[in-house]
C-alpha cells in the first residue's frame, strides 16, 4: 500500500511537468498582449514595450519556458503575479482556503442530501417518494448555478433576510453558497447511489441475507450500502475535484475570494504566471484527491486492497 | 425495521440541519456582515463604513498600477501636492500654495504639518523621490511624463520647484491624478517589492488588513492634517457581480455601492432605504471607424454613417436612460468641451446622399468589432441594423478584450466600439492621445485618424499657458473633428452609486474616485 502511495506520488511529477507544458504553450499563443492589457488602452506605446521588456515577454517561447522551468526547480519559484508583483504561491494560497472551505461545504451538502435520498429511493423504487426525488435530483442537474445562486439570494437574502447575500468571513456568510454548489453534485449523488444500491439489493448474498432474518437496516445499512458505494465515492470524488478547481460562477456571485475566480481574471487580465500556477495547483490538487479516492476504495472494499502493490 | 431506517435518516437530516444551525449562530454584537458596533451610551453608533466595488485593486503602490479599483482606495491613503475639487478646480493639498515662475517651472510651497502613517516628516525629499520613481514607472510613468528629472530642486525642505521638458499647460491636473501622490522614501525601501499591500501614505485612512480578492480594511489616521475623518474605519469589498453588490446594498450588508447598473437603478430608487445618487462622469462612450482602410478613409462615408444611427435611441435603448448622447469627444463636466456641436441627428435621405456622392450607394461589407460587453454588443447590434437602410452589410465580431485591444491597435478593424475615460478633467488627457496622429494605434488613436491642423491645434494647446488661448485651441479642433467624424460620438456616462439612508457627508467625483473624508452615520 505504501509503495503504492508513493508511487502515485512521483507520477505526479510527470503530470505537473505536462500540465505546464500545456497550459505555458496555450497561454503564449492566445492573441492579447500582457503589457497592453496591464497598462490599459491609454498607455503610451512606450510604456508598453518597456513592460515587455522587463517581463522578459520578447523573449522567444522556448526561452521564456526554460527560464519557468528552472526557476521552478531550482529555486521552487514559479514567479510573481503580472499585476499585483506578489508571489504567485501567496496569491494562490491566499485565496485557497476559501475554496477549500466551499468545496468541503459543497460536498458536504452533497453527501448529506444524495446519499440518504439515493438510498430511500432505491429500497422504494417507484414509490412517491422516489419519483419525486428523482425529478428534484433532474431539476438539481439541469439547473445552472448562477441562476440558482441569484434566486436563493433573492429569497434568503432579500425578502427573508436570513442569510447575508455575499462574502465568506462567518459560517453565516457559508450557507447560500454552499447549498449552491452542493445542490447539483447532490443531484448527481441520488442518482448514482439509487441505481449502484438497485444493482446490489437484487445481488444474491442479499437474498441470503434476508433469508437468514437479518433486520433490514442491518441488510441496507452493512451489506448493501457498503458494496454500493465504490462508485459512489467515485463521484464524490470526481465532484469535489471538481468543486477545488473552482466553483467560478458560485465565486463570483457570491464575492468568494476563490482559486476559480482568481484563474478567470487573471486570464482576462493576461496575468500568465497566475494562470500556470493556479491551473498547476488545481491539477495537483486532483490528483490528490483522486488518489485519497483510490485509498478510500480499499477501506470500503478490502479486496481492492490486495491490488494495490 | 423500516421503522430504524426511517429514523436513521430522520436523525442524518437533523443533524445536518443542527450542524447548519450551530454554523449559523453568531456573537449577538455582531452585525450579519461582522463588523462591530460600538457603544456609545444607551444607542451603538455604527463605526465601519462598508463599500464596495466591482473590482478588487491590483496594488496599492500608486506607481504600479493605473486602475480605477486601486485609485478609489490609494486616494484614501495618499494625498497629492495639489487636488481637484468637484468642480475640477484645482486646490491645495500637500502644497498649501505654488507660483508659477517661468513656462516650464512652479514652485510649490509645502504644508509643514504632515506625517506620514509611519510618523516620518513629509518634506520636499519626498516629492522629489516620488516623482523621480513615478518616471521610471511602466504603468503611470506617462502621467508625470513632461516633468524633466534634472528639473526638480529642493530649495528647502518645505519648497520645491518643478520643471517640465517642454512647457506642459495642463501640469497641475496631472499632479493631481492619484498616480501623483506623495509616497515616503523610507517606506517605499523597507516595503520592497511588497509595498503595494503595505502602503503608508499621508492621507486620513491608514492601511490595515488586505484579504485579496475580497476586502481593504482602513481604518482613520488621527494625526490627518485637515483633521481627522469622521468615520473609525473604511472597508472596500470587491464585488464583481453587479446585481450582487446591488442586493447586498439592499439588504444592509454594505452602506455604499458603486456603480449601479442601468437596469438595477429603478430598483434602487424604489427602496425607501436607499438613496440613489447619480452625476456625470468623464466618460466619453464612441464608435470608432477605421479611417486609415477603405471606404472609412473617405470623410462622406464617416458622415452617412453618423447620419444613419439613431443615437439617441441607443442611449435610451441600451443604457435605459443612464447617460446623456455625447454631442462631442469631451463630456460636458470636461474644462473646455464644445458643447456648441450640431449633432448629426438621425436623417436617412442625408445619409443615402452622401453615400451616393461617395459612389458607393449599394453600399458595401463591413464588420464592426466589440469586446465581450453586454452594451457593447448590444449597440452593435442596433448599429447592424440601422445601417441596413443605407445598404451597409454590417458583421458584428465579438471578441476576448486583449485580442481587441491587440486588433484595434494593429488596424485590423473597420468600425468598433470603445469608451475613454478624461480622468485628470483636462482636454489634452481627452484629445491628445485619441486624435493627434503620433498616437496611432496603441496609443490611443486606434481610428488612425490624421489632420494636420488638429495635430497642431493639439500641439499648441498642450504647450499654451494662457486658458484662453488654450480654449479656443481646443474648441477649434473639437469642430474640425466633429466634422471630420473619425467617430460617431456615443454617450456621456454617469456615476451611479447607491448608499443606505443613514450614510451621510457624500459627494461624487467626475472621475469616479470618490472621497468619503466626509461621510458620516446619521
Amino acid at each position: 500500500m505504501h509503495k503504492y502511495i508513493i508511487r502515485r506520488l512521483l507520477l505526479l511529477i510527470p503530470v505537473m511537468l505536462g500540465v505546464t507544458f500545456i497550459i505555458f504553450t496555450m497561454m503564449y499563443f492566445t492573441p492579447g498582449d500582457p503589457a497592453r492589457i496591464m497598462l490599459g488602452e491609454s498607455a503610451p506605446e512606450s510604456e508598453v514595450i518597456k513592460l515587455r521588456e522587463d517581463l522578459g515577454l520578447n523573449d522567444p517561447y522556448l526561452v521564456q519556458f526554460g527560464r519557468y522551468i528552472k526557476n521552478a526547480v531550482v529555486h521552487q519559484d514559479i514567479g510573481r503575479s503580472y499585476t499585483t508583483r506578489r508571489p504567485v504561491v501567496d496569491e494562490i494560497m491566499a485565496r485557497f482556503p476559501a475554496t477549500l472551505k466551499l468545496a468541503a461545504m459543497g460536498a458536504f451538502v452533497a453527501v448529506a442530501l444524495g446519499i440518504p435520498t439515493g438510498i430511500i429511493s432505491a429500497t422504494k423504487q417507484y414509490s412517491l417518494f422516489d419519483n419525486i426525488a428523482m425529478v428534484l435530483a433532474l431539476i438539481g442537474v439541469s439547473m445552472p448555478n448562477f441562476w440558482q445562486g441569484l434566486m436563493m439570494m433573492l429569497v434568503f437574502s432579500v425578502y427573508l433576510g436570513w442569510f447575508p447575500a455575499s462574502g465568506f468571513t462567518s459560517p453565516k456568510h457559508w450557507v447560500l453558497p454552499a447549498l449552491t454548489i452542493g445542490t447539483s453534485s447532490a443531484a448527481i449523488i441520488t442518482r448514482m447511489t439509487r441505481s449502484s444500491m438497485l444493482e446490489v439489493i437484487r445481488q444474491d448474498y442479499i437474498r441470503t441475507a434476508r433469508a437468514k432474518g437479518q433486520v433490514e437496516s442491518v441488510v441496507i445499512n452493512q451489506h448493501a450500502l457498503k458494496n454500493a458505494l465504490i462508485p459512489v465515492i467515485t463521484v464524490i470524488g470526481l465532484q469535489f475535484g471538481f468543486l477545488l478547481g473552482g466553483a467560478v460562477l458560485t465565486e463570483t456571485i457570491f464575492a468568494i475570494p476563490g482559486v476559480g475566480r482568481l484563474m478567470i481574471e487573471s486570464i482576462f487580465r493576461r496575468d500568465f504566471p497566475i494562470v500556470q500556477g493556479a491551473v498547476l495547483f488545481i491539477a495537483v490538487s486532483f490528483s490528490i484527491v483522486n488518489l485519497f479516492v483510490d485509498i478510500l476504495y480499499a477501506f470500503v472494499d478490502p479486496r481492492i486492497k490486495s491490488q494495490y502493490k | 425495521m423500516f421503522k430504524s431506517k426511517k429514523l436513521l435518516v430522520l436523525l442524518s437530516m437533523v443533524l445536518v440541519f443542527a450542524l447548519f444551525a450551530v454554523g449559523c449562530s453568531q456573537p449577538a454584537d455582531t452585525t450579519p456582515d461582522g463588523d462591530t458596533e460600538q457603544p456609545a451610551g444607551d444607542v451603538t453608533v455604527k463605526d465601519t463604513l462598508i463599500v464596495a466595488q466591482g473590482g478588487d485593486p491590483a496594488s496599492l503602490d500608486p506607481h504600479a498600477t493605473n486602475d480605477q479599483p486601486s485609485a478609489r482606495v490609494m486616494k484614501h491613503i495618499y494625498n497629492t501636492l495639489v487636488t481637484q475639487n468637484q468642480q475640477m478646480e484645482v486646490v491645495p493639498a500637500l502644497a498649501e500654495s505654488w507660483e508659477v515662475i517661468d513656462d516650464l517651472t512652479y514652485e510649490f510651497k509645502l504644508r509643514q504639518d504632515v506625517k506620514f502613517h509611519n510618523g516620518e516628516d513629509f518634506t520636499a525629499n519626498d516629492v522629489k523621490f516620488t516623482l523621480l520613481r513615478a518616471k521610471e514607472s511602466n504603468h503611470i510613468g506617462h502621467i508625470v511624463g513632461a516633468i524633466d528629472p534634472e528639473g526638480i530642486e529642493i530649495i528647502d525642505d518645505y519648497t520645491i520647484r518643478i520643471s517640465t521638458e517642454k512647457p506642459f499647460a495642463p501640469l497641475l491636473a496631472h499632479l493631481s491624478h492619484t498616480a501623483s501622490s506623495i509616497l515616503n522614501e523610507k517606506a517605499v525601501t523597507e516595503g520592497g517589492e511588497d509595498y503595494g499591500q503595505n502602503p503608508v501614505g499621508t492621507g486620513p485612512f491608514k492601511f490595515v488588513n488586505w484579504v485579496t480578492g475580497d476586502s481593504i480594511e482602513l481604518e482613520r489616521y488621527d494625526g490627518y492634517h485637515d483633521g481627522p475623518a469622521k468615520m473609525a474605519k473604511v472597508t472596500f469589498r470587491a464585488i464583481v457581480e453587479n446585481t450582487t453588490r446591488t442586493i447586498e446594498l439592499e439588504t444592509g450588508g454594505i452602506d455604499i455601492a458603486y456603480d449601479i447598473q442601468p437596469q438595477d437603478v429603478s430598483r434602487v430608487e424604489g427602496n425607501s432605504d436607499l438613496n440613489l445618487i447619480r452625476g456625470e462622469s468623464f466618460t466619453t462612450g464612441y464608435i470608432g471607424f477605421n479611417a486609415a482602410k477603405k471606404p472609412f478613409d473617405d470623410v462622406r462615408v464617416r458622415q452617412a454613417i453618423n447620419y444613419a444611427i439613431d443615437i439617441d435611441s441607443i442611449v435610451e435603448a441600451v443604457f435605459q436612460g443612464v447617460g446623456t448622447p455625447a454631442k462631442g469627444p469631451l463630456g460636458p463636466n470636461v474644462w473646455a468641451s464644445h458643447q456648441g456641436l450640431e449633432p448629426y441627428g438621425y436623417n436617412v435621405e442625408k445619409a443615402k446622399e452622401l453615400m451616393a456622392e461617395a459612389g458607393l450607394a449599394d453600399g458595401f461589407k463591413t464588420t464592426i468589432w466589440t469586446n465581450e460587453n453586454q452594451q457593447r454588443m448590444d449597440i452593435s447590434e442596433i448599429i447592424q441594423n440601422q445601417l441596413r437602410a443605407i445598404n451597409i452589410d454590417v458583421e458584428v465580431k465579438v471578441m476576448e478584450w486583449g485580442a481587441y485591444l491587440d486588433g484595434t491597435a494593429a488596424g485590423e478593424h473597420d468600425m468598433f466600439i470603445l469608451g475613454w475615460v478624461t480622468v485628470t478633467g483636462d482636454p489634452d488627457y481627452g484629445l491628445y492621445a485619441l486624435f493627434h496622429s503620433a498616437q496611432h494605434g496603441a496609443a490611443g488613436n486606434r481610428t488612425f485618424y490624421t489632420n494636420t491642423r488638429v495635430d497642431e491645434l493639439l500641439d499648441s494647446a498642450r504647450v499654451e499657458t494662457d486658458p484662453s488661448m488654450r480654449e479656443k485651441f481646443y474648441l477649434e479642433a473639437q469642430e474640425i473633428i466633429r466634422n471630420d467624424a473619425p467617430w460617431i460620438f456615443n454617450n456621456n456616462g454617469e456615476n451611479i452609486d447607491g448608499l443606505r439612508k443613514n450614510v451621510k457627508g457624500y459627494m461624487q467625483h467626475p472621475a469616479g474616485h470618490h472621497y468619503l473624508y466626509n461621510v458620516y452615520f446619521e
